[in-house]
């Protein structure tokens, strides 16, 4: 039996068990999921969703599938009110000898209307129960919302490839890196790919923002860049002069980046400065109104504005560079879209401290591309997000 | 004025509200790990002296607490180290009693060995407060029922520390006192443990720390001493007022150890100063600066005060005169606090090498060396006759 016959099984199984009318939940616990998703900041309602997680609990498994269903991608205070009561009703059942029930479990992990975190949280629970569920399920996720999910159905599919020896392998590698999400994974398919005869781009894939145009540095007092606004930070455009550090004229500078990962080091590009700020601004263009996310990866204090609104700002200085550290969530707008961000430097004198850069990319949701966007080259023209010209191979590369 | 010398000092014994064999917080039921438990293990390996072994899902620098037959351990796991576990063990059996997970709201960023179960719970006869280095906050009955929960990122979106957060909650004043330094809004807040709502926030300087504020009692009022790049600012337990601040008290991972009218802190390798109602006084009564403490806090324990350190130097001071006993290098560095009771001190190291020294002597006096062969970073915590070690993949019971 093929893998694809499977997935297409299950899928039209879980679609019929889909289709098959839930019992509604009762009114208790419809109530209790409708208080413990009210919850609010600072705890407010955490006086009445303590009562509601025990009454909610207290129905036991017929509470499952209505508190697996209640999960909201974008309600995560909810979500663990919601977690920790899969986790008693799951362990209650489980301590009193009664199965889950697994095919609603396959049908809610294989339907994407339901949030994320829940599907899979229900996937592991039939899995539990089910080991075989795995490889039957996992080659549907392979570009699953679930980024644990994905991840998983990924890893699958290249243990696959790796036992079966496939001619179509550069082709399943090129489908497989394509769908891939976490960094140290899409290293590996990229190496994989490249071994077999494919040509990946990491800079491409994570659609890194390559052409840039930069101006600084401004002066920044006692390190407190971050809070004052210079005039850049409501740029439309690249033009202007504005006074800089030393009341040196400053205009924008082209810039463009060959990296593997699309680094801008600010150091290089435009000279060590301490108390400083600077400022890069990159247009991408849209074919149609779309949500996006703009992700910075830094070691230093930075904030991102899309089309003139701030999306996004995080004041912390060399505490080490976590990928994609910061992310704004805003809207492309048909067109061209001009992101500014904002990069400080303070004035630490440790050799650790010293780091002023940044990478920036413009992704969906799960951190991959968004059909139909693309960047303006320094000249203008429309390239793919992560493109860049050949670079000259330096003297390591040439060795 | 004698009467009010006398005062304080009957006051300034350190807040004790659970029973002495428990080990309900971070560094044992006055924050000094040291217990007055009895019959403890001195030898052990990953097959003998172990009472009970029980395997975790994930890593963690916190320390295991326990509170009568409970024994609480935090998580965390996943490719982005989101996942955030809470686990119950029969204290005598190790049966797992319950598991609950959260989903990590805040930030997951930080340094590689470190992760985000790295704050220890705090315990009391009713359940456990979770809080881990994403800023996710939660208090569990001891029966597993979830009583309240907060995303503290998501209430205050700019909190940020990308080396990763570890400062662990504590009770005091019947209040849940919530330390979150860090480079965005920082803050040290009292929650009430039925809700969980604030009851008081001050706002900290926004610098990165990891420390631990101690517990005190003057008079009528509970003090809370905490320590921070900026100083030590001591705090009013019930308002959050600050009473007053020391500024040679400042320290970023180690916390000090209070004694009578003493206090022992981590500055200038470790330092003791006289402490009264007032504040802490300017000059320290001695100082051992090559008592040396990296992450770990120093024990004062028997009349000495012990240092460890990254290399895997154990210094030993004398805690009246400051001078020193020892400095002896042992294998691997620490991250752990030493622990102690019954004479013994145990030093954990970061691969699961528990050295043992006999804690009476003046002398650099091994009892026994004992290795698990994983990586522990967090303290031991001792109770019940026994010394219960978290490594990356499970927690032991050594003891009978």
């Amino acid at each position: 039996m093929s893998i694809r016959f499977c997935v297409a099984l299950a899928l039209a199984l879980g679609a019929a068990i889909a289709a098959t009318p839930v019992p509604a939940a009762d009114d208790a616990t419809t109530q209790a999921l409708q208080t413990l998703k009210r919850v609010a900041r600072e705890g407010k309602g955490n006086e009445d969703a303590g009562p509601a997680w025990k009454s909610l609990v207290s129905k036991g498994g017929p509470a499952l599938m209505p508190t697996l269903e209640a999960f909201e991608d974008g309600n995560t205070t909810a979500a663990n009110w919601l977690r920790t009561a899969v986790d008693a009703i799951t362990e209650a059942e489980k301590t009193a000898g009664r199965k889950l029930p697994a095919d609603k479990l396959e049908a809610f992990t294989t339907n994407p209307k339901f949030a994320a975190a829940a599907r899979r949280l229900a996937y592991e629970l039939l899995v539990a129960q089910d080991p075989s569920a795995r490889g039957r399920l996992l080659p549907g996720f392979v570009n699953d919302k679930s980024l644990e999910l994905r991840r998983d159905a990924i890893a699958n599919e290249l243990d696959i490839l790796e036992r079966v020896a496939r001619p179509s392998i550069k082709a399943d590698l090129e489908k497989l890196f394509a769908a891939t999400r976490d960094k140290d994974q899409v290293e590996l398919l990229a190496k994989k790919l490249n071994e077999n005869g494919g040509k990946a781009s990491i800079a491409e894939h994570f659609g890194f923002v390559t052409y840039a145009s930069l101006v600084g540095p401004f002066d920044a007092p006692e390190s407190k860049g971050f809070t004052i606004a210079y005039p850049p930070e409501s740029a439309k455009d690249t033009g202007g002069k504005f006074t800089g550090k030393d009341a040196a004229e400053l205009k924008w500078v082209p810039a463009s980046t060959g990296d593997k990962y699309a680094l801008f080091d600010l150091n290089k590009l435009l000279g060590k400065h301490k108390n400083s700020v600077a400022y890069a601004l990159a247009t991408v263009v849209s074919d149609r109104e779309t949500p996006c996310e703009i992700r910075v990866t830094s070691y230093t204090s930075v904030k991102i504005f899309l089309n003139q609104k701030e999306l996004f700002g995080r004041d912390e200085y060399h505490h080490g560079t976590p990928f994609d550290a910061n992310i704004g969530r805003g809207t492309l707008r048909k067109g061209e879209n001009v992101i500014v961000l904002k990069i400080c430097q303070n004035n630490q004198t440790e050799s650790w401290a010293q780091n002023w850069q940044f990478q920036m990319r413009v992704c969906d949701d799960t951190g991959g591309l968004i059909p139909g966007v693309t960047q303006l080259s320094t000249d203008g023209k429309s390239v793919p997000l992560g493109f860049s010209l050949p670079q000259p191979a330096n003297k390591e590369e040439k060795k | 004025m004698n009467r009010y010398i006398l005062t304080t000092l009957f006051a300034l014994a350190p807040t004790v509200t659970l029973s002495a064999s428990d080990w309900p917080q971070f560094r044992g039921p006055n924050a000094t790990g040291v217990s007055d438990e009895k019959n403890l293990p001195t030898e052990w390996s990953k097959t003998k002296g172990i009472a009970w072994k029980a395997d975790l899902p994930g890593r963690g620098a916190s320390s295991p607490v326990i509170v009568g037959n409970r024994v609480y351990v935090t998580c965390s796991s996943g490719t982005r180290d989101d996942r955030l576990h809470v686990l119950c063990f029969d204290a005598a059996t190790g049966k797992q009693l319950w598991h609950r997970q959260l989903q990590a709201t805040g930030s997951t960023a930080c340094h590689p060995k470190t992760c985000m179960a790295a704050n220890t719970p705090v315990a009391d006869e009713t359940g456990v407060y979770a809080l881990f280095a994403t800023g996710d906050m939660a208090a569990f009955d001891a029966d597993g029922t979830l009583r309240w929960y907060r995303s503290l990122v998501g209430d205050y979106p700019t909190i940020t520390n990308a080396v990763g957060m570890a400062s662990s909650p504590i009770l005091a004043a019947g209040r849940l006192i919530v330390p979150m330094d860090n480079a965005g809004e920082s803050f040290l807040a009292a929650l009430d443990t039925k809700y969980g709502k604030n009851v008081w926030k001050v706002e900290r300087p926004r610098v990165i720390s990891w420390t631990t504020p101690l517990v005190r009692t003057v008079g009528n009022a509970t003090e809370l001493l905490f320590a921070g790049p900026k100083g030590l600012t001591n705090y009013d337990a019930t308002t959050g007022e600050t009473r007053w601040t020391f500024k040679e008290g400042g320290g970023s991972v180690p916390v000090g150890t209070l004694d009578g009218d003493s206090i022992y802190l981590p500055v200038g390798g470790v330092s003791r100063f006289k402490i009264d109602a007032k504040g802490i006084a300017e000059k320290p009564e001695w100082a051992a600066r090559d008592a040396r403490s990296s992450y770990s806090s120093p024990l004062l324990y028997s009349g000495k005060v012990y240092t460890t350190d990254g290399q895997g130097f154990i210094t030993c001071v004398d805690a009246k005169s400051g001078k020193q006993n020892y400095k002896e290098r042992v294998k691997g560095a620490f991250s752990a606090s030493a622990v102690a009771a019954e004479g013994k001190v145990y030093f954990l190291n970061e691969t699961g090498i528990c050295t043992v020294l006999d804690g009476k002597s003046d002398a650099f006096e091994v009892i026994s060396t004992n290795d698990l062969g994983e990586t522990t970073l967090g303290t031991p915590a001792i109770a019940g006759g026994r010394i219960f070690i978290r490594s990356d993949k499970a927690i032991y019971a050594i003891g009978k």
